[in-house]
């Protein structure tokens, strides 16, 4: 008998008891939608996440610090290790080397700076990077432009550095900002720091600078920060600590490597802490993350399992009722010459296309499911845009083999029963 | 064209069903045509009877979903046979017991002399060399009995079908070239009727 034949059997036979076996499909369906819907919330929860965190230029960006394992160790041992690398322009340069970096920088920061403006006062934190490769980091404006390697007294804003208030000149609490960073741009604003000097007597100095652009939002500190150049917040930061760093000895604390390309990530981190420095990249956080969501999704994914199990029993079921009420026909059937194989694989057929129908419409329902928890969910939230349920491609087709599969499976044992009756007796029951 | 003939439970009907494999001898071994059915498996003994035996039961024993030229063709669908010719030489089965113009009917739609017949036509279909036949005439009346019976001696005649029919009908054995008289599990008699 061939495929065709067999199968074009099988779905006649699929729909003489049409109440019946809608039923065991819907049993499916509500199994199959179950898991999707449950891992889709899982996998949605991941993409937030991870969507907020690789902002365009956080993914290809390692942050390099010294290597906080060897400070803690000397520091216990109450002295200075000998072969402690530093993190100075040699150590960048050797850095600047590796495959795969585009640019490096060293990193300043400088917190508890104010910007004045229209009366406001609004608290950032400074960022300071080399200006000279601003160029090559993944730093996108989302309006305005960079500014130019000798521009040291311009400053690039992030997304958020407006939201956070200070202090209000005009006494009022936090409100609602109505200024926008972009609002800024190509305008001088004027940058506070405030120090107690050793008398103890509060000195403030004001840096004027120009806004030239608006960072695209990277998730990560920058979005908060003012981007400035390296002298200039290495300077204030002088004035500030009343220290001077000399970075030959100490080196830097930290430096930010761009690199081209995601791919290269791992294998530029693994570089880089062969050279003894402890690495942080966006990259390390996610994979972390992964595999805390990979926990989540088979936990949810394990729920919906239950509900598809219970389908499976329904399909065994229905399948042994179906094998019992046709008992004379399989046996008419053996007896006009149907093989064994023949009968087996008929009711295999059948309770295959019970799984592939429920695993089909289930998925149809599911994709329904999912776009209406996102447009409940996005009534309550309403900051970005937020992806509770998120179905993947992988997942259908996970859902559609795996729901094939538990047809399959449920199908075996009443088909072979079918089988092995014996043809005398199943033509003569009635 | 032989006849089992004898009363019930004289084990005709077991000889027949051992003939056809549908139960395996005792004791002792069943050949046909060279064919030592009685050591073959289950699956070996569904192909030899696609290959060489036809069935007629007394009840008939369509399948009540399919029209009369599905059930028919239902068994060239088990041999591989592709749908056309499936079709043709299902209708050609049906001419020859004269209901073509009953083809798209469900057995439920015929008269018990027509639903034998579409069993006829059924056993026919794949050209076996063999029909056994189960009291083809036991549920019907008189008339219609030997209008069938008519039928198939037409069949052995010009078809060069063996028949096999068991019965307990003296009326249908009287088609029959050989009577075989049975009692008691045993074979009592030949009786030679050209």
């Amino acid at each position: 008998m061939n495929k065709q034949e067999l199968l074009r059997l099988s779905w006649e036979n699929l729909w003489r008891m049409k109440f019946r076996t809608i039923l065991t499909i819907i049993g499916v369906v509500i199994g199959t939608a179950s898991i999707i819907v449950m891992v889709s919330i899982g996998n949605g929860a991941q993409k937030s996440i991870t969507d907020e965190l690789s902002g365009a230029g956080s993914v290809t960006t390692i942050q390099v610090y010294k290597d906080i394992g060897s400070t803690g160790m000397t520091m216990m041992a109450g002295g200075k290790k000998e072969d402690e690398k530093i993190l100075n322009d040699d150590a960048l340069k050797d850095l600047k080397r590796i495959d795969g970096v585009v640019a490096v920088t060293p990193v300043v920061n400088l917190s508890g700076a104010t910007v004045d403006y229209d009366r406001e006062q609004y608290g950032v934190s400074l960022m300071g990077v080399d200006y000279n490769v601003m160029e090559d980091m993944r730093y996108n404006t989302t309006s305005g432009k960079k500014p130019g390697a000798n521009d040291h007294n311009s400053v690039i804003l992030g997304k958020e550095v407006l939201s956070s208030y200070t202090l209000s000149s005009t006494g009022a609490q936090a409100q609602e900002n109505t200024v926008a960073p972009e609002d800024l741009i190509g305008q001088n604003i004027s940058l506070v720091i405030s120090k107690t000097n050793a008398n103890g007597d509060e000195e403030t100095r004001t840096e004027k600078v120009k806004v030239t652009g608006v960072l695209e939002s990277t998730g990560g500190s920058e979005d908060y920060s003012i981007i400035a150049d390296y002298k200039l917040v290495t300077d204030l930061n002088q004035w500030q600590t009343g220290t001077k760093v000399n970075v030959k000895k100490q080196g830097y604390s930290e430096a930010l490597v761009t690199v081209e390309d995601s791919s290269v990530v791992n294998t530029v981190t693994a570089q880089i802490e062969d050279f003894g420095f402890t690495v942080f990249s966006m990259q390390q956080i996610l994979e972390s993350m992964g595999s805390v969501f990979q926990m989540l999704q088979i936990l949810l994914g394990g729920i919906g399992g239950v509900a598809l199990l219970v389908a499976c029993i329904g399909i065994v079921n229905t399948m042994t009722m179906s094998i019992y009420e046709r008992t004379k026909e399989i046996g008419i059937m053996k007896v006009i010459g149907a093989s064994i194989s023949d009968i087996r694989n008929m009711f295999i057929a059948e309770s295959t296309m019970i799984g592939l129908i429920g695993g089909i419409v289930g998925i149809i329902i599911s994709f329904i499911l999912s776009i209406l928890i996102n447009l409940i969910a996005g009534l309550f939230i309403t900051t970005g845009n937020v992806t509770i349920s998120y179905i993947t491609p992988g997942l259908v087709v996970f859902a559609l083999l795996f729901s094939a599969i538990v047809g399959l499976l449920s199908g075996v044992r009443p088909a072979i029963k079918a089988a092995n009756l014996s043809s005398l007796d199943a033509i003569r029951s009635e | 064209m032989v006849a089992l003939l004898g009363p019930s439970g004289s084990g005709k009907s077991t000889f027949l069903n051992v003939l056809g494999g549908l139960v395996p001898p005792t004791s002792g071994e069943v050949i046909i045509k060279d064919y030592r059915i009685s050591d073959m498996t289950e699956n070996e003994l569904c192909l030899f009877r696609r290959e060489h035996l036809g069935f007629i039961f007394q009840s008939y024993n369509l399948i009540s979903t399919m029209n009369a030229i599905e059930n028919v063709a239902l068994a060239l669908t088990f041999a591989g046979v592709k749908k056309e010719i499936r079709l043709k030489r299902a209708k050609e089965a049906l001419e020859i017991v004269g209901l073509v113009d009953r083809m798209e009917h469900k057995p439920s739609e015929l008269s018990g002399g027509q639903q034998q017949r579409v069993s006829i036509a059924r056993a026919l279909v794949n050209h076996p060399e063999i029909i056994l036949a189960d009291e083809p005439t036991g549920n019907l009346d008189s008339k219609t009995s030997s209008d069938i019976m008519e039928m198939i001696t037409k069949l052995n005649r010009e078809e060069k079908q063996t028949f096999v029919i068991v019965t307990h009908d003296p009326e249908a054995a009287k088609y029959c070239t050989k009577v075989i008289h049975m009692r008691d599990g045993l074979i009592e008699r030949w009786e030679d009727q050209r």
